[in-house]
């Protein structure tokens, strides 16, 4: 008869032992220096998840570095959010595996959310706390000391606005003070990742802004960043990399400028320029993030290599050398373009190529 | 940042802190401490109504407070555990609070450990509520009572019959995910089991089975003997409803022994009616399978539910 293992059928998620013993608590404290070194703090191999006959995230390889503010990018439906909760161990996958942090994520493993921070898509807080009271028994359940919880608790209000509503019930805040207390419990533990589950939804055009700004802000406190959004210039304002998912399947994966120059190539910056002589050239060519420069006419045809804006540059260069800029326009697809082309949604091009 | 990861109980108790605020500003706790008061000014209250509407005076009882059983019945059991415990796990997902609660170091089993301790130590403060208030009424009204000492012991009794009903709620509620399907589940098992289970007692002499179900029980007499009117002797229910009362009169008449009967119909008149005595046991048999059955059915629906909210996945 084949022996049944307690464990494995009780928490499925734990690696079998053989025996239901106490071997299956995992060690909770965390080697710092290896986080230190940790290349990606997020790394997923076929991740697979489906719903009956939908497969909703088809066989994911996830890599987000550290440091960075990874931007989770797709169109609705296409598996963002059941790939977030998995992260979160709130969805189990069906195949493939998670490492988060340098440790593989199990079923019901809470010791590896004790250095996460997890925003949900329009979080649900419950409305009978105050907003003061949420963080704080929220602050208990990482673990924190008092003293902890005393310095982080109004620091957060404070950093999130809500400092003077704080002893407020959370069902009379607005959408937008739910969500900035959303963000605040997400970074309660001073966490090494934060998830942010489409953190702009739902809100008013100031609103959105003040969420981008505190994001910046977490991001400046060196927390890396991996947020899902279907807004393409939430991503390209606040992310360095960017992951584009369609129908589960992850279609691009890099630096937001790499994403953007393998698809449509190399940003043209072209000037109009009078006295356009050769040593304006050749000052432009030196220009570091300058890939290539011809002449159309009075004409220059800049290929810049970056995403920054680099008009003032090109243009103090050209003025060294003795030329007038008389205008200046940046041609190339924007990251909707690019965006678009992955999904294969570009009608114009499409109609284009027939 | 200091945190201590090892802190299991400082996460528990964070749980039971979330679970009693949410009973205390839902004011689901003042609702109960109503219920009870309202039940209990109830009883304590009936001689005194049935006299002003021309019944006979109210005597001094010295055993009121003991045989009262504080207002409580097999109702007002499946009514609290409802309250208490309706919402605990289905309300966090129907809001969709569960999601930020499930992300956070504390394992599920954590989370379950703490609904349901925060649930008891709701109706532990309720039911104390009401038997101080019932022995102090009790002393009022009825003058100085008997047996005072034994009132904890209807206190335990109180909390094993309610812990029953609130696994079955929890049951439901983990299962279906929802507070209604988890209050009328619970609520339509205990109907069920209270009509179907006297009509089957009486009538059928199969009484026996529902001693083994969560309820009334079965109905026996102590020191009983059938007479052509029913028969004599005090009622005893067998079911885990009854589990402080029998603890009480356990104490007070050891010796007791339950008689069972049926009933045969043999015409439409009443001295057609005809009392069969099935067979007897010792109480302290009774209050042993109440309080076995009681466990076991604890047992298994908080198992059941525990792992079913172990591996429940959030999709909503």
């Amino acid at each position: 008869m084949n022996r049944v293992d307690l464990k494995t059928f009780f928490f499925p998620g734990q690696k079998a032992t053989g025996a239901f013993n106490k071997e299956f608590k995992v060690d909770p404290r965390v080697n710092t220096e290896e986080l230190v070194s940790l290349e990606f703090v997020i790394k997923t191999v076929d991740l697979t998840k489906k719903y009956g006959d939908l497969v909703a995230v088809d066989r994911l390889n996830l890599e987000v570095e550290a440091d960075t503010v990874h931007g989770f990018l797709g169109p609705n439906g296409a598996g963002k959010t059941t790939t977030l909760k998995m992260l979160v161990g709130l969805l189990r996958p069906d195949g493939g595996s998670i490492s988060v942090l340098g440790q593989e994520l199990g079923w019901d493993k809470p010791d590896v959310r004790s250095r996460i921070g997890y925003m949900p898509e329009l979080p649900k807080l419950p409305k009978h706390l105050k907003g003061r009271e949420l963080l704080d028994i929220y602050g208990r359940m990482y673990g924190m000391s008092k003293d902890a919880r005393e310095k982080q608790v109004p620091r957060l209000l404070d950093m999130v606005g809500l400092k003077k509503r704080e002893n407020d019930l959370i069902g009379e805040y607005s959408k937008g003070m739910q969500q900035r207390l959303g963000i605040a419990q997400a970074l309660l533990n001073e966490p090494r990742l934060v998830i942010l589950d489409e953190p702009s939804l739902g809100l008013d055009p100031v609103g959105m802004v003040e969420i981008r700004e505190i994001m910046k802000e977490i991001a400046k406190e060196g927390v890396t960043v991996f947020l899902s959004s279907h807004l393409l210039h939430e991503v390209e304002q606040v992310c360095t990399h960017v992951t584009i998912i369609n129908k589960g399947v992850a279609v691009a994966s890099d630096t937001l400028e790499q994403v953007s120059t393998k698809v449509r190539g190399p940003s043209i910056l072209e000037v109009e320029v009078d006295k356009l002589t050769e040593t304006v050239i050749k000052k432009v060519k030196e220009l570091p993030f300058v890939a290539d420069v011809s002449k159309d006419g009075k004409k220059l045809l800049v290929e810049v290599k970056t995403r920054d804006d680099v008009r003032s540059s090109v243009s103090q260069v050209i003025a060294a050398g003795g030329g007038v800029v008389m205008s200046m326009n940046l041609k190339g697809e924007s990251l909707e373009d690019v965006f678009m082309d992955l999904l294969g949604k570009n009608k114009k091009k499409v109609e284009a190529a027939k | 940042m200091s945190v201590n990861h090892s802190g299991w109980t400082v996460k528990f108790l964070a749980v039971i802190r979330y679970e009693l605020l949410w009973n205390l500003r839902k004011k689901k706790f003042l609702g109960m401490l109503i219920v009870a008061f309202a039940l209990a000014t109830l009883s304590l209250a009936l001689n005194h109504i049935a006299y002003a509407l021309g019944g006979p005076p109210v005597e001094l009882n010295p055993d009121f407070v003991i045989n009262s059983n504080a207002g409580l019945s097999g109702f007002v059991f499946v009514l609290f555990a409802i309250v208490t415990t309706m919402n605990i796990i289905s309300a966090e997902f129907e809001s969709g609070t569960i999601v930020p609660l499930l992300a956070k170091p504390v394992s599920r089993t954590t989370i379950f450990l703490g609904k349901l301790f925060a649930a008891f130590l709701t109706l532990l403060a309720t039911y104390a509520f009401l038997m101080i208030y019932m022995t102090v009424g009790g002393f009022v009204v009825f003058g100085p009572q008997n047996n005072l000492h034994l009132v904890p012991l209807f206190l335990v009794g109180a909390l094993f019959s309610t812990l029953i009903w609130i696994a079955i709620v929890l049951f439901f509620g983990t299962l279906f995910r929802s507070s209604l399907i988890a209050a009328f589940g619970a609520l339509g098992i205990w109907i069920g089991t209270t009509i179907i289970g006297s009509i089957i007692g009486i009538l059928a002499g199969q009484g026996w089975i529902f001693t083994y179900i969560p309820g009334s029980g079965n109905q026996g007499f102590a020191n009983g003997s059938p007479s052509p009117l029913g028969p004599i002797g005090t009622a005893v229910s067998t079911g885990t409803d009854s589990i402080g009362s029998n603890l009480i009169n356990y104490i007070l008449h050891p010796s007791w022994e339950i008689t069972y009967y049926k009933i045969n119909i043999a015409g439409t008149t009443p001295d057609q009616v005809q009392w069969v005595r099935l067979y007897s046991e010792p109480f302290s048999n009774v209050i042993l399978t109440s309080i076995a059955v009681a466990l076991v059915y604890f047992i298994v629906f908080v198992a059941i539910s525990w792992y079913v909210f172990r591996r429940a996945q959030i999709t909503e």
